[in-house]
C-alpha cells in the first residue's frame, strides 16, 4: 500500500526570497482549515491502518501543516466569510475526506449531485434554438446604430479639439498610422465603453474561486490602476472544467517533485536537444488515454492547430470548416495553402451538399478530384456550447471518404462517461477518427496540447509540423501536471498487471509503466475515485445550470450536457450592466461577457464555464444571481413552463435527471 | 468568426430591409454633413484586411446591398466553372473519388532521421544523461545560453509559486487569465530592454507571426531579409502584404530595395501604406549578426517601422544580455518592436513583444495567439522573471558565455574541412562542410541586382542536401559517440522559402568551463576529419 505523498515527501525548503511567517500557526485557528487538517489526518491514519475502520481522527496536525502551508485561506487570514465562499453550507465531519481547499475546489459530498455524461443511443441531439421576441432585435440594431453615431460625432469632434489623442490613428511624419481610426473604430468606440468587463487581472489559483485584483479607471476605461485590494469571487469563467487548478493535491505535490528533478525547462525544441524522457512516457499516456496509435504533444494548444494543420495539407487539398471553428484553426488553414471551404455551423445538411458539390467539382478551374478533403470540426464549441454531430459526420464519412479531424480544446475530459470526449461520449471507436486534437489548458489545468492518430501520421508530423524543429518543447511541470490528472482520470492499473492488456482496454486504466516510475500518487488518484467524481461532478453541474436557467425563463444556446453554458442577452447595453451586477453581488461572480466579433452581432452572451470544482450550492447561488439580474435586465424571454427558484433548487436532482 | 445572423431571423427579412433602407438614409444625411471623403474612406479601406471590422459596418449601413452582393458573388463563382451534374452523376463521381492517404509513412531514412534524436534522461543541462546511451554527456546541442536549467533559485521560485497559483491559467488574457505574475514580467522585460511596455505570449515561435498579421495588412509593404527564419515567414505568409526581399544581412541591398519601393509608389501613386523592415538580431540560420546602428539609420531615413526578431540575441549579447541593443548600445526605443524567446534565453517558455506602449495595447486586442490562446503557466512566468533578475545581478554570466564562444571558434575556426557563417560573438555556432558546393552558379556572378519580389538569392549556390546531411549526422554522431552532444539544424524541407544549406548547429553555455569547451571543441574537430577523410 503505497502511502500517502504527504507523508514521503521532502520537508519543504524555506524559501530565500519570502519569510515564510508562522503566520500558518494562527490561521491553523480557521475553522476550514482546521477541517482539512483533521479529516487529512483522519484519511492518513485510516491508510495506514486499513484494518482499523475507525473515523476518530489522529490528531497529527503538524504533518498536516506541510501540505496546508500555502493554503490560500490562510494567506487571506483572517478571512471573514462574508461573502459565504470560504466555508462549505453542510461542514465536513470527521467521516468525509476533505482533501482539497474549498476555495480552489468546493466540498460537496452530497452523492446525489452526480449524474454521468453520456449520450443516450437513439436520442436526437438536442439543441436550445429559440428566438427572442422581435423588439430586442430591433433594439440591438438600434443600439448598435446609436453607438456608431455617437462615435463618429465623437471623433469628428475629437480630431478637430484633441488632436494630440488621435495623432497615433492618422498618418503622422510620412509613417502610415499602426491602427488607423477606421480600423480600430469598434475596439475605441464599442469595447473601451465597457472595458471594466475585460482583461481583469487576478491572482492566485483559478479554482472554484478566483482573486480579483481591484482595479479602478478615472479616464472611462482608457487605462486602469490597481487599487491594492483583492476580491475573492466565485469562478464561473476559467475553462477549469476538471477542477484541476490546484495549488494542493495530489497533482500539485507530483508537480513539485517534478521540479526538484527536471527542472523548469527541457531547453530547445523536440528535434533539436529538447526531448525529455517525459515526453516520451507523457505521448504514450495521451495516446492510450485517447484509444489511438500515438500521439504528439506541443507547447501550446492554439500552436498545436496552426503548426500541426499546415503539415497535414498542401496544395490540392481541400479543407471543410465549420463556420464557428477557432481562430487557431483558420490561422493553420491559412498557412497550409489548401482551399478552405466553410459549412453552416454543425448543419449537417450543409455538410453534405458542399462535400457533394466538392467531390464532384473537384479543384477549382482544373477540376482535378482534390488529393485529400479534411473536415475540421471541435468537439465542443467554445462560444455556442453545441456537441458535434458525431454519429451523423461517421456516417458520412464512410460515404465520402474524407478524412476527420477534431478539435476536442473543450470536450476532452469534460465529456464522456470517461473523461475521454466527444468519441466517448457518443460511443463511437476513437480510431475511426483520423486526427483527435485537443488542449490541456482546460480540463487538466495545465498548458499545451496534442495530436494523436495512427503510428505512422504522427511520425510524419513529428517531421513535417512546424512545432518539432522549431518551438520549444512542452516544460516539464506543465507535463508532469498532465500526466498526474490525466492518470487519475483513468485509474492506474496494478503493477502486477499486463502492460499489453491494459493496452488493449479502451477506456481502461492507466499502466503504471505509462507514468514516471518515481511519481506517487496519492491511493484516492491512483484507484480513479477522485477522478471519477470529477467527471460526475461535472455532468452533474453543466446539466443543473442549464437547465436551470431553461426552467426560469433565460434564452441559453447549446446542449444540456455541455460544461460552456452560453446565456444569450442580445442587447450590447446589457453586457456590462451584467458583468457589473453580478460582480457586486454579496457573493461577487465572475462571468464573461461576448459580443461581435467573436459571436454573430444579435447574440451577445454571457458564457458560463462550469467547473467540478463548483457544488450545487454553487450553482444554486449563479441560479439565484441570474434569477434576480434577469428580472431586471428582461432576461426571461424563453416562452413556456417556469419554475420559481426555489422548486429548482429543491428539485436539482430530478432535474438533471430526466430525459427529455 | 461569420458574421451572417443566422437563419433564425430571416422571417424577418422584410423588417430589415426596411429598416436598413431607413440606417442607409440616416447615414446618408450624416455623411452629408461632415463631408463625403469618409464615406470614400469607407470603400477603401474595406479592401484592407480587416473583413470584421468591414463587415459590421456594412452589414449595419448597407444590409440590402450587402445581401444583393453576396448572391451575386455566389452566382460568379458558380457561372464560370461550374459544371452542372445530376444527382445520380454526383454520386457516380463520390464513388470514384479516392483520397490520397493523410501523411505518407515515414521512408527509412526518416525513420532513422527521428530515431537519431536522443532523449535526456532527467534533467536537462550542461551535463545531461541521455536515455539511449545512459552515459553522461557535453551538451552543445539544447539551448541553455546563460545556463540557467536546474538553476536553484528558480526551482524554489516555480515551487513558491506553483503552491500558489497552480499549473495552469486556465484562461485567455482577457477573461481571467492575466495573473500578476504574467504583467509583472511584461513589466520586468520591458525595463530590462529599456522600452516603455512589453506583451507575453505563450509559446515562442507562435510569437512573432501574430505580431506581424497584428499591424500589417494586405496591401501593407513588408521588406525582409532573405535569410529570414521559418517563424517569420510564416508571419509574412499569414499577413497578406506585400514582401520585398533584400539579400541576407546586406544592408546595402536593403537601401536598394527600399529606393525601389518607393520609386514604385510615386510611379502608381499609391496611398501611403505602413512599411515594415523584418530582420532577425541573430539569425537563427546561420548566426550572422545584423549592424543594427545601420539598419536604425535606414529605418529612419526611409520611414519604415523595424521590427526586429532577437530570439536568440536576447540574452545572449551585450555586457548584461541585454540583447543587440545593448551590444551596439542603442536604445531599444529606436526599434519599434523587439521580439524575443522567453523560451530559448531565459529557460522558461513562451514569447515577448516589446515596444511603445501603443505597439503593445493594440495587441492586446488584435493578436490573434494573445487574444485566442491560454496564457503562460505562472510558475514560467516566474521562473523567466527570476531568470532576468539573475542576468541583471550577475553580468559574469554573459562575459563566461562569451569567452567559451571564442574558446570553441578558436578551435573550430582552423578545421579545414568546415566553414562557418556566425558571427564571432554569436552563442549558436553553425557549421557547414567547406567542398560540397558545386559554386560553378556563383562564379558568374551577374551584373544584374537580384529581384526584391522574390525570396531565392539570384546566385544560389546549389548543394546535395540529402549527401550533406548525412555527412553531418555522421559528424554529429561520432561526436556523440565521444561524449559531446551536438546536433544537425533541423530543417522543415520542402515547406521553407529558401532551403537553408545544411549545418550542424551548436549551442554555447555559459554553465560549461572552458577547458570543458575546448575539449568538446575538440571532439567536434576530430569527428569533422575523420568523417571527411573516410568519405574521401
Ligand atoms: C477549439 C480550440 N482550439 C484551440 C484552442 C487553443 O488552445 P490554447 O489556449 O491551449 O492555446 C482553443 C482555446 O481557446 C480552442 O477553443
Amino acid at each position: 500500500m503505497p502511502s500517502p505523498i504527504a507523508l514521503t515527501s521532502p520537508p519543504r525548503q524555506d524559501s530565500i526570497f519570502k519569510k515564510r511567517s508562522p503566520s500558518y500557526l494562527t490561521a491553523m485557528r480557521s475553522a476550514q482549515s482546521y477541517l482539512i487538517a483533521l479529516s487529512e489526518a483522519d484519511a492518513r491514519a485510516r491508510v495506514r491502518d486499513s484494518a482499523s475502520v475507525t473515523s476518530t481522527p489522529a490528531l497529527s496536525l503538524s504533518s498536516s501543516a506541510t501540505t496546508l502551508s500555502e493554503d490560500t485561506v490562510l494567506n487571506d487570514t483572517p478571512y471573514d466569510n462574508s461573502d459565504g465562499l470560504a466555508y462549505p453550507t453542510v461542514p465536513p465531519t470527521s467521516e468525509h475526506i476533505v482533501s482539497a481547499d474549498h476555495l480552489q475546489f468546493g466540498f460537496c459530498p452530497n452523492e446525489n449531485y452526480r449524474y454521468k455524461s453520456a449520450h443516450k443511443p437513439g436520442t436526437k441531439l438536442e439543441v436550445h434554438e429559440q428566438d427572442p421576441p422581435y423588439y430586442i432585435f430591433l433594439t440591438t440594431y438600434m443600439s448598435y446604430l446609436l453607438l456608431i453615431c455617437m462615435g463618429h460625432i465623437r471623433d469628428f469632434f475629437g480630431k478637430r479639439f484633441y488632436p494630440a489623442l488621435f495623432r497615433h490613428l492618422l498618418p503622422f511624419d510620412g509613417y502610415a498610422p499602426l491602427n488607423s481610426d477606421f480600423d480600430s473604430f469598434y475596439t475605441r468606440r464599442f469595447k473601451t465603453r465597457i472595458d471594466d468587463c475585460f482583461s481583469a487581472p487576478v491572482t492566485g489559483v483559478p479554482g472554484r474561486t478566483i482573486n480579483l485584483l481591484d482595479r479602478e479607471s478615472k479616464d472611462y476605461y482608457h487605462t486602469f490602476s490597481l487599487t491594492g485590494t483583492t476580491t475573492r469571487a466565485l469562478n464561473i469563467s476559467s475553462y477549469n472544467y476538471l477542477g484541476f487548478a490546484q495549488a494542493q493535491g495530489g497533482c500539485a505535490d507530483a508537480v513539485e517533485e517534478c521540479l526538484r528533478r527536471y527542472g523548469v525547462s527541457t531547453c530547445g525544441a523536440r528535434l533539436e536537444g529538447g526531448t525529455s524522457e517525459l515526453h516520451v512516457t507523457g505521448e504514450a499516456l495521451v495516446a492510450s488515454f485517447l484509444g489511438q496509435e500515438d500521439a504528439l504533444i506541443s507547447s501550446m494548444g492554439f500552436a498545436t492547430n496552426s503548426t500541426i494543420i499546415p503539415a497535414l495539407l498542401s496544395r490540392g487539398s481541400l479543407l471543410i470548416s465549420d463556420e464557428y471553428n477557432h481562430a487557431s484553426i483558420r490561422f493553420g488553414a491559412r498557412l497550409s495553402g489548401a482551399n478552405v471551404r466553410t459549412f453552416k455551423h454543425n448543419n449537417m445538411k450543409s455538410l453534405e451538399s458542399l462535400l457533394r458539390e466538392v467531390i464532384s467539382q473537384g479543384q477549382p478551374k482544373t477540376h482535378r478530384p482534390w488529393k485529400t478533403i479534411l473536415l475540421v470540426v471541435e468537439g465542443l464549441y467554445s462560444m455556442e456550447g453545441t456537441l458535434v454531430d458525431l454519429p451523423t459526420i461517421l456516417e458520412l464519412k464512410k460515404k465520402y471518404k474524407f478524412n476527420l479531424f477534431v478539435d476536442e480544446a473543450h470536450s476532452i475530459g469534460a465529456l464522456g462517461p470517461h473523461g475521454r470526449g466527444v468519441a466517448d461520449y457518443f460511443g463511437v471507436n476513437p480510431r475511426s477518427i483520423d486526427i483527435l486534437m485537443g488542449t490541456f489548458t482546460k480540463s487538466f489545468g495545465a498548458a499545451g496540447g496534442y495530436v494523436a492518430g495512427s503510428k505512422a501520421l504522427i511520425d510524419r508530423l513529428r517531421l513535417r509540423g512546424h512545432g518539432g524543429t522549431y518551438a520549444e518543447s512542452i516544460a516539464p511541470p506543465v507535463m508532469v501536471q498532465i500526466l498526474a490528472s490525466m492518470a487519475s482520470i483513468m485509474g492506474v492499473a496494478l503493477p502486477t498487471s499486463s502492460a499489453v492488456e491494459v493496452a488493449q482496454q479502451h477506456p481502461g486504466p492507466a499502466h503504471p509503466s505509462q507514468l514516471p516510475a518515481w511519481m506517487d500518487l496519492p491511493p484516492t488518484l491512483r484507484d480513479g475515485s477522485e477522478g471519477r467524481m470529477r467527471l460526475r461532478r461535472l455532468a452533474f453541474n453543466s446539466r443543473y445550470l442549464s437547465r436551470g436557467l431553461a426552467k426560469l425563463g433565460f434564452i441559453t444556446f447549446g446542449h444540456t450536457d455541455s460544461p460552456i453554458v452560453p446565456l444569450v442577452l442580445f442587447n450590447l447595453g446589457k453586457m456590462c450592466v451584467f458583468h457589473r451586477m453580478m460582480r457586486a453581488r454579496k457573493t461577487p461572480i465572475v462571468v464573461v461577457v461576448v459580443s461581435y466579433p467573436a459571436t454573430p452581432l444579435v447574440t451577445s452572451r454571457v458564457r458560463f464555464c462550469v467547473s467540478a470544482s463548483h457544488t450545487k450550492e454553487d450553482i444554486d447561488t449563479i441560479l439565484r444571481a441570474c434569477d434576480e439580474i434577469g428580472d431586471v435586465l428582461d432576461l426571461k424571454l424563453l416562452p413556456g413552463e417556469r419554475w420559481p427558484l426555489e422548486r429548482i433548487m429543491n428539485n436539482a436532482a430530478e432535474l438533471v435527471n430526466t430525459d427529455d | 468568426m461569420s458574421t451572417a445572423i443566422g437563419g433564425s431571423t430571416s422571417a424577418l427579412e422584410p423588417l430589415f430591409a426596411f429598416l436598413s433602407y431607413v440606417l442607409i438614409q440616416a447615414e446618408f444625411v450624416f455623411y452629408k454633413i461632415p463631408g463625403s471623403h469618409v464615406v470614400a474612406r469607407y470603400v477603401k479601406s474595406s479592401h484592407q484586411n480587416d473583413p470584421g471590422r468591414t463587415v459590421l459596418e456594412i452589414l449595419l449601413a448597407l444590409f440590402a446591398i450587402r445581401t444583393l452582393l453576396q448572391s451575386r458573388t455566389r452566382a460568379d463563382n458558380g457561372e464560370k466553372h461550374f459544371i452542372q451534374f445530376s444527382e445520380k452523376e454526383v454520386d457516380e463521381l463520390v464513388d470514384e473519388w479516392t483520397p490520397e492517404p493523410l501523411g505518407a509513412p515515414l521512408t527509412p531514412e526518416e525513420q532513422s532521421d527521428l530515431a537519431s534524436v536522443p532523449v535526456v534522461s532527467g534533467a536537462n543541462g550542461p551535463r545531461p544523461k541521455l536515455a539511449n546511451s545512459g552515459k553522461q554527456v557535453l551538451n552543445l546541442a539544447s539551448y541553455n545560453f546563460t545556463g540557467l536549467a536546474g538553476n536553484e533559485v528558480i526551482k524554489v521560485r516555480a515551487i513558491e509559486t506553483l503552491r500558489k497559483y497552480g499549473v495552469g491559467s486556465c484562461g485567455p488574457p482577457g477573461f481571467y487569465g492575466t495573473i500578476d505574475v504574467h504583467t509583472n514580467l511584461e513589466r520586468d522585460i520591458a525595463d530590462f530592454l529599456g522600452t516603455e511596455a512589453s506583451i507575453l505570449y505563450s509559446q515562442g515561435f507562435s510569437t512573432i507571426p501574430c505580431v506581424i498579421s497584428a499591424f500589417a495588412k494586405r496591401g501593407d509593404i513588408i521588406v525582409a531579409d532573405r535569410g529570414i527564419n521559418f517563424a517569420i515567414q510564416k508571419g509574412l505568409q499569414i499577413s497578406r502584404s506585400t514582401v520585398r526581399w533584400f539579400d541576407h544581412n546586406d544592408l546595402k541591398n536593403l537601401e536598394d530595395v527600399l529606393l525601389s519601393v518607393e520609386k514604385e509608389r510615386r510611379k502608381r501613386r499609391g496611398p501611403l501604406t505602413r512599411r515594415f523592415i523584418v530582420t532577425e538580431g541573430i539569425f537563427e540560420k546561420d548566426g550572422a549578426m545584423v549592424d543594427l546602428p545601420k539598419l536604425i539609420e535606414l529605418k529612419h531615413k526611409y520611414k519604415y517601422r523595424l521590427i526586429l526578431d532577437e530570439s536568440i540575441s536576447f540574452g545572449t549579447v551585450g555586457r548584461t544580455g541585454r540583447g543587440l541593443t545593448e551590444l551596439y548600445n542603442v536604445p531599444a526605443t529606436q526599434i519599434d518592436m523587439i521580439i524575443g524567446s522567453v523560451a530559448n534565453t531565459l529557460n522558461s517558455s513562451g514569447g515577448f513583444c516589446a515596444g511603445s506602449r501603443i505597439v503593445v495595447d493594440h495587441q492586446h486586442i488584435n493578436s490573434t495567439s494573445f487574444v485566442f490562446s491560454a496564457a503562460v503557466p505562472a510558475l514560467l512566468a516566474v521562473s523567466a522573471s527570476e531568470g532576468i533578475n539573475i542576468l541583471r545581478n550577475t553580468p559574469s554570466i554573459l562575459s563566461t558565455l562569451q569567452e567559451n564562444v571564442r574558446a570553441i571558434r578558436a578551435v573550430l575556426d582552423r578545421v579545414e574541412a568546415i566553414t562557418i557563417p556566425s558571427h564571432p560573438a554569436s552563442p549558436i555556432i553553425h557549421i557547414h562542410l567547406r567542398s560540397a558546393p558545386t559554386l560553378s552558379a556563383s562564379t558568374s556572378v551577374s551584373a544584374k541586382p537580384p529581384n526584391p519580389a522574390t525570396p531565392a538569392p539570384r546566385d544560389a549556390p546549389s548543394f546535395d542536401i540529402a549527401g550533406e546531411e548525412r555527412l553531418l549526422q555522421d559528424i554529429v554522431d561520432e561526436a556523440l559517440a565521444q561524449g559531446v552532444w551536438t546536433t544537425r539544424a533541423r530543417r522543415l524541407r520542402g515547406q521553407e522559402l529558401v532551403e537553408a544549406r545544411p549545418s550542424i548547429r551548436l549551442a554555447v553555455t555559459a554553465a560549461l568551463s572552458r577547458k570543458e569547451c575546448e575539449r568538446a571543441a575538440s571532439v567536434i574537430k576530430a569527428a569533422v576529419v575523420k568523417v571527411v577523410t573516410k568519405r574521401k
